[in-house]
């Protein structure tokens, strides 16, 4: 007999997982990793130079190595804190949403706990490694209307302009990102007020406020890029300054944003016939050119 | 702001502090930290495109005929011991001339 068989199969094509949502970092080696950017250094030299001297490459202990989550950590000290470091999830750090914004979208609670107990141990090594890197920038930050743009692509940066063909390992092309020159690319990070998504309020930088409402406001038009990412050398400044741990460099820039005149008289002063009173009068007179207000938060 | 006479003696002193200032609205404390700021009670930072003049009105005790007036402008990075001082103008000021 013979019988002819048609058989179809129709496979389903089984993508892999991580292709579409990668797995989470269970730990701060896993994180740190995952945003790595150390590659970029040898084609990016002097940008990679600049931004290892930012703050944003220290963003989880930018003054002085101060680290400055420890009281969330410890039990009572905050209304965030857990009564035990293993007890610690990513709610216990609202601060992630803008000191380690990979943290919010790619690790688990495993990591809380891990970054926690090194709080607790002061390991200024292990939270060292957790930074605002390149690649959080470049790629997890740069796009903002995820409804129409769509998400950041794995393996794509978003810069200025679109390069079909960049030749790091990983990220092999570079797409124009609608907002990187911009100021709601910081703003994103520099705070409008009160962050009331959270159970309890975080009120940290305002900054973007300040902009948004008071220099805008009052006819400025600079993005935060023109005054603080000016080109040297042809290419954006990544110190994106001020460095407050450079005092004497941010010294110099805060002469030049801050202008301070001094007028003094001494006299005698007549309050009524016969009773003449001596005076010394000193008036001053402050100003600014920055993008908002000097000092934020 | 200080100003002393010409002994050395201080003849006045005072501080103005250009700040965002901060309570958790429970009640009228002032806090630092950003998980307990809720909203500002008081605003004296710097403005862009706005002056702050500030204008001080020293009495001299008697017998002083002239003080050295000393104008610090100091930044404070998280600490008041980690300092910035951006300007400081130091000038005789006499009643006589
Ligand atoms: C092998 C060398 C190489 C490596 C590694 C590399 N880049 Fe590039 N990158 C380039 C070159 C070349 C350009 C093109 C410059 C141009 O045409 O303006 C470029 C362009 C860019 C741009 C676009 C600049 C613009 O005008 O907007 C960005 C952003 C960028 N790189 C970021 C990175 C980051 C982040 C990394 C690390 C993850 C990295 N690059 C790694 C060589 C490299
Ligand atoms: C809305 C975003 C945002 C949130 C949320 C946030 N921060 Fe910040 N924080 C910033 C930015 C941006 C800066 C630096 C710029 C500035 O101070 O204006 C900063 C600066 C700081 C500084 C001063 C710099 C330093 O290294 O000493 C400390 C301390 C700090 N944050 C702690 C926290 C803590 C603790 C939390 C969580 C309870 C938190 N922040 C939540 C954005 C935020
Ligand atoms: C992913 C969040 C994020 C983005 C995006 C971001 N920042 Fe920041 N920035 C921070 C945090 C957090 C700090 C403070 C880190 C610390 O010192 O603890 C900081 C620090 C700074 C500082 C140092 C001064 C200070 O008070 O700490 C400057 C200046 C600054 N940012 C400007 C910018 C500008 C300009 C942009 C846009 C081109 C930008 N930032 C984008 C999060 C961000
Ligand atoms: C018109 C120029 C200008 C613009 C626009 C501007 N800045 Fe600034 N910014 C300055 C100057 C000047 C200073 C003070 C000098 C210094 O410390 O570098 C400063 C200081 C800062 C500081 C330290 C604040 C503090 O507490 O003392 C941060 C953070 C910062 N800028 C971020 C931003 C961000 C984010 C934007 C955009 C939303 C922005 N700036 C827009 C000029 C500008
Ligand atoms: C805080 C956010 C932030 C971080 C961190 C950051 N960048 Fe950028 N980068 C920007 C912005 C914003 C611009 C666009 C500046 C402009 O348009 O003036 C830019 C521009 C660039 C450019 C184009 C420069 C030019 O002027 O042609 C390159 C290349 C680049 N970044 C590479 C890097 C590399 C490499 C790193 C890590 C070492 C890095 N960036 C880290 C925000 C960031």
């Amino acid at each position: 007999m013979r019988i002819m068989l048609l058989l179809l199969i129709a496979a389903v094509v089984v993508m892999p997982l991580s292709n579409v949502e990668a797995q989470k970092a269970k730990s701060i080696d896993e994180l740190a990793k995952m945003f790595d950017s150390s590659q970029c250094k040898s084609c990016h030299a002097e940008i990679y130079a600049q931004w290892e001297n930012s703050h944003h490459a220290r963003s989880l202990m930018g003054v002085q190595d101060g680290l400055m989550m420890t009281p969330l950590a410890k039990k009572g000290s905050t209304p965030f804190s857990p009564d035990d470091p293993k007890k610690a999830t990513l709610k216990t750090f609202p601060c992630f949403k803008c000191h380690l914004p990979q943290a919010v979208a790619h690790a688990e609670d495993s990591f809380a706990v891990e970054y926690a107990e090194a709080l607790l141990a002061g390991d200024k090594a292990k939270v060292g490694k957790l930074k605002i890197t390149c690649i959080v920038c470049h790629n997890e930050k740069a796009i903002i209307h995820k409804l129409s743009d769509g998400y950041p692509e794995k393996g794509v940066l978003y810069g200025s302009k679109d390069i079909a063909s960049h030749p790091d390992a990983t990220f092999k092309k570079v797409k124009k990102s609608q907002i990187m020159d911009h100021a709601i690319m910081c703003g994103q990070c520099h705070g409008l007020g009160p962050n009331l998504e959270f159970e309890n309020p975080v009120q940290c930088a305002t900054l973007y406020g300040s902009y948004e409402h008071n220099y805008l406001s009052k006819g400025g038009q600079q993005q935060c890029q023109e005054c603080h990412m000016q080109k040297i050398n042809g290419k954006a400044d990544h110190l994106i300054a001020p460095n407050w741990n450079d005092l004497e460099g941010t010294k110099k820039l805060l002469q030049n944003a801050i202008a301070m005149d001094v007028q003094t008289v001494g006299y005698e002063w007549l309050r009524k016939g016969g009773d003449l009173r001596p005076m010394i009068v000193v008036n001053t007179k402050i100003n600014q050119n920055a993008g908002h207000r000097i000092p934020d938060g | 702001m200080t100003a002393k006479a010409a002994d050395g003696k201080e003849v006045f002193k005072t501080e103005r502090h250009y700040h965002p200032q901060a309570t958790n609205c429970k009640d009228n404390k002032m806090l630092y930290g950003a998980q307990v700021k809720t909203q500002y009670i008081r605003d004296t930072s710097l403005q862009p495109f706005e002056t702050k003049a500030e204008s001080f009105e020293i009495p001299l005790p008697e017998g002083v005929r002239a003080v050295d007036v000393t104008v610090s402008l100091t930044y404070e990075i998280n600490k008041p011991d980690n300092k910035i001082e951006i300007f400081k103008v130091t000038r005789k000021v006499a009643l006589d001339r």
